[in-house]
């Protein structure tokens, strides 16, 4: 069974939106993702101040054996990568929503307009 | 969807399960993962379940020259107890399938196809039999499980096993009393063994050797540990590096061909491929940056013409790069610059020799 943390918001894409600020967001891929992948071996992270749009491409992570896009969850722009994951992905798979998180993005608006998963709904949809 | 006769036992180990040839089979344990599995047979011992490779045996007075036609390698070189890696061509050179001829006597083998392709090479070698030699089906009376790493021999000496055979060799063995055969073959890399018990006992063996493994600190492997283990020892895969289209001269697999054997499907346009070249050959790719190539890449030379394709490709854990094999041009050698197309991302890879990381099977 893979863990959803409640205080967290989710993708059909199985990424997670940690809320920083009303208007900065933590993001990573969940539990979920990172079991059904396996053993992460590379990372392609979006670029530090770039522009990413909701529900596009921003970056990939590959496994021993596929590889997976990473999908902006919001739009708005990159302001903090995670770059330790570049010399040890691996950490994706021990803490995924810990030391393993992956973007910040900073979103120009007071408030998210994206719609998000809640923990209960992502959990209906991985079950 | 066929099943290893031990499918509860990975089941019951919540192992992530594939299909592969058809058989649903285990890719990774989640207590330990892809790497891990590969580190402990690098490092000390695993235990795979391999029961979906095929079983056929070729019983009769002239086996030997019998499947000396069908095959490319040639069976005289090995006695009794003996196997050889050898590869089964249609008349156009193309891979019907490679696989382990085991020598029992003159007129008894045994063989292990890829799970794929075993209805094909028991179909041909049913068909091409003459009168008085039997060809048969055994896929589901026996499993396969592969014991690999250094600590093999300790594992099976622990076990009360007499394994002192040398590579490729094999014996009649017992397992706690259980009959299996003990073979000095694998596909890792490591030195290691493959064991056959029949298809009813293959729980008890299963049980005995897995807790072996646990007690001295290895682990039981999935599928995905055991393509890391190939790839890096640059060991074919059929379906990849050998299909009906890629001869064996074209993947490097000509020391399993004897092309002074009088005769043998497929002979005269090997002999031909050896003697003119063939444009195009497999070769060993290392990346020099952190890209890691895939199946049916595109490979371009520096100016950017297309010379080949990617045939499999993964990320090394020895050598924490990407590595991978391509049937390329035959103009490019060893030293050679090349560049994969990695989902649209130009990346270097240099043309290395094979293993990328050394073998220690003997």
């Amino acid at each position: 069974m893979s863990a959803v943390p409640e205080n967290l918001r989710y993708t059909k894409e199985h990424e997670w939106v940690e809320e920083l600020a009303p208007n900065k967001f933590r993001v990573g891929i969940t539990d979920y993702a990172q079991s059904a992948l396996g053993d992460i071996v590379y990372i392609q992270l979006p670029k530090l101040s770039s522009q990413v749009l909701a529900n596009s491409v921003c970056g990939e992570v590959e496994s021993t054996k596929s590889v997976s896009e990473i999908y902006a969850p919001i739009t708005g722009k990159v302001v903090s990568v995670n770059s330790s994951l570049e010399s040890n992905p691996e950490i994706i798979n021990t803490d995924p929503y810990g030391k393993g998180w992956i973007v910040e993005i900073e979103i120009s608006q007071a408030t998210l307009s994206e719609s998000l998963l809640s923990a209960a709904d992502y959990q209906n949809l991985t079950a | 969807m066929k099943n290893s006769p031990i499918v509860g036992k990975h089941q019951g180990l919540s192992a992530k399960m594939a299909d592969f040839g058809g058989w649903l089979m285990p890719i990774e344990y989640p207590k330990t993962g892809a790497i891990e599995e590969y580190n402990s047979v690098r490092n000390s011992v695993g235990i795979f379940d391999v029961s979906h490779l095929g079983k056929v045996s070729v019983i009769g007075q002239g086996a030997t020259n019998f499947l000396n036609e069908q095959f490319t390698n040639d069976l005289s070189k090995i006695i009794d107890s003996q196997a050889q890696y050898t590869l089964m061509c249609n008349s156009k050179g193309g891979v019907i399938d490679d696989l382990i001829a085991y020598r029992n006597l003159d007129s008894d083998y045994f063989l292990i196809p890829n799970a794929a392709n075993t209805a094909s090479v028991f179909e041909v070698l049913k068909a091409n039999a003459p009168a008085g030699i039997s060809v048969e089906n055994l896929h589901e009376q026996f499993a396969v499980f592969a014991l690999q790493g250094p600590k093999s021999i300790e594992l099976l000496n622990s076990l009360g096993v007499d394994c002192s055979l040398d590579y490729m060799a094999f014996s009649k063995s017992k397992f706690d009393g259980t009959d299996a055969i003990l073979c000095r073959t694998g596909y890792t890399g490591e030195l290691g063994f493959e064991i056959i018990p029949t298809w009813q006992d293959a729980g008890k063996v299963w049980d005995l050797l897995f807790n072996s493994v646990v007690s001295l600190g290895g682990a039981v492997c999935g599928l995905g540990a055991r393509d890391l283990l190939r790839t890096e020892m640059g060991y074919p895969l059929h379906g990849h590096e050998l299909t009906l289209d890629i001869s064996p001269i074209q993947a490097s697999a000509s020391w399993a061909v004897d092309l002074n054997k009088s005769n043998f499907t497929g002979k005269q346009i090997l002999l031909d491929q050896k003697q003119n070249g063939t444009s195009h050959k497999l070769k060993a790719i290392l990346a020099t940056d952190r890209a890691i190539p895939r199946k049916d890449m595109q490979v371009k030379d520096q100016s950017g013409n297309l010379i080949g394709q990617v045939t499999s490709g993964t990320f090394s854990p020895s050598l924490k790069k990407g590595i991978g094999l391509a049937l390329i041009s035959s103009e490019i050698s060893k030293g050679d610059k090349v560049i994969v197309d990695v989902r649209g991302r130009d990346s270097v890879f240099e043309v290395v020799a094979l293993p990328f990381v050394p073998s220690r099977v003997r």
